[in-house]
């Protein structure tokens, strides 16, 4: 057999085990460039260090002015489509207001879906910031997932799916989100970690997305107090935490 | 578009190299298929090679410096990062790898009994066996590339294609495969 022969035939080969990249694969990892800083030097980081500081002395002398009645508002991640702010409500909804709902504390809360698509896709995240509780709202494309669960945690360390990694996030306590028959990948090109800046809900991270598994770590400042309900038109779960 | 991408190869390289990271997308754009295909090979498993491929981008962003600014080796540099990444992939889930590509069970001899006996003889390969014979036949990457890919000599390198070949052929010389 010539090289020539041998060479085509492995190309054949290994076609069949490979096939192609879907046409999503550019996209996706152009996205998943833009939400990820480059590691630089010591000097940047000290750099970024003293505009993160002084970032967080403006952010606490915002929070802090009494005159400030607007909520904050967390832009969603590049390409998404500009949408109000989980504070203001944003669609029209039968199903029951989540201030109509206690707080709950520590303990554990599941959601199951009626009619679930085959893979529930995120589409957006929000959060924002009111009197008493500071809120998150995950909303999906196509209908309730198949399941939701919430599970407080007494620390911020959180598994990366896939990878195995420990990522700790900001504050003292956090609040696991699993959602079953789901996919963050999709239809959701936002930022995978959101720094909040508030009192209560401090960062929310996507730490999985893996097999129809989303993972998504909340940081809270202190032990999980909140209440969650499932909201309709479009289907979304939205999470207040609690503040003082 | 490939083409105007090669053009701006080297702007595109100043402007990654400065922290710009839609310039290194566009940068490694034109080599993602071949990584793609180099991860499949290499796990035997579609989904997890795009997964290995967008993960191994991220860590070559943040390794860029390591390159520093040698666009002729950006591609085998590029392809030894997702064939570390595709190794990462199998340690993590060893499970999952070796349900589809080292133990093959009954049930996969028989769906792949319709595919060539290459096919299934590459199949029997380990991963590592796979990859100087894709870097270098399916790929179609120099000698040079394939030796930088690997991490090795060329002269390793070429051992490393005629063993993994002659494991295909056992009657190729090396005169036939390099």
């Amino acid at each position: 057999m010539t090289n020539e022969n041998f060479r085509r035939e492995l190309g054949h080969a290994f076609d069949e085990m490979a096939g192609s990249p879907s046409a999503a694969l550019p996209d996706r990892v152009r996205s998943s460039l833009a939400n990820v800083p480059e590691q630089k030097g010591p000097y940047w980081i000290a750099g970024v260090v003293a505009v993160v500081i002084a970032l967080v002395v403006i952010g606490v002398l915002f929070v802090g002015n009494p005159l400030n009645h607007q909520p904050a508002k967390i832009v969603p991640g590049a390409g998404a489509i500009p949408t109000p702010s989980a504070a203001q409500s944003p669609s029209p909804c039968s199903s029951p207001t989540p201030s109509s709902q206690p707080f709950v504390c520590a303990s554990s809360t599941s959601f199951t879906g009626q009619q679930p698509p085959p893979s529930a896709y995120v589409d957006a995240v929000r959060t924002g910031t009111h009197t008493g509780y500071d809120r998150l709202t995950i909303e999906f494309q196509n209908g309730q997932p198949q399941s939701i669960q919430l599970q407080p945690q007494a620390n911020t360390a959180f598994t990366r799916d896939g990878i195995g990694a420990t990522v700790n996030l900001a504050g003292n306590d956090g609040l696991l989100v699993t959602i079953f028959s789901g996919d963050a990948h999709t239809a959701y090109s936002g930022p995978s970690d959101i720094k909040t800046g508030y009192t209560g809900l401090l960062e929310v991270r996507l730490v999985g997305d893996f097999e129809g598994y989303v993972h998504i770590g909340l940081g809270l400042a202190k032990p999980a107090c909140y209440r969650a309900v499932i909201m309709t038109n479009p289907a979304r779960l939205v999470i207040d935490i609690q503040t003082p | 578009m490939l083409a105007a991408v090669m053009e701006q190869r080297p702007q595109l390289m100043v402007s990654a190299a400065a922290g710009d990271a839609d310039s290194f997308a566009a940068l490694i754009e034109p080599l993602l298929d071949q990584a793609y295909r180099l991860a499949a090979v290499m796990l035997a498993d579609r989904p997890a090679a795009e997964d290995a491929v967008q993960e191994a981008s991220i860590k070559a962003w943040r390794k860029l410096r390591q390159l520093r600014g040698d666009l002729t080796s950006l591609r085998p540099w590029f392809l030894s990062i997702v064939a570390n990444e595709c190794r990462m992939t199998r340690r993590r889930r060893w499970w999952s790898v070796l349900k589809l590509a080292d133990v093959p069970s009954s049930a996969w001899r028989s769906e792949e009994r319709d595919t060539s006996n290459l096919h299934q003889a590459l199949l029997n390969l380990s991963p590592e066996e796979r990859l100087p014979l894709v870097l270098h036949f399916y790929l179609d990457l120099p000698l040079a590339e394939v030796a930088r890919a690997l991490r090795v000599s060329p002269a390793a390198a070429k051992s490393r294609i005629f063993r993994a070949a002659r494991r295909l052929r056992s009657d190729l010389t090396l005169e036939e495969v390099i």
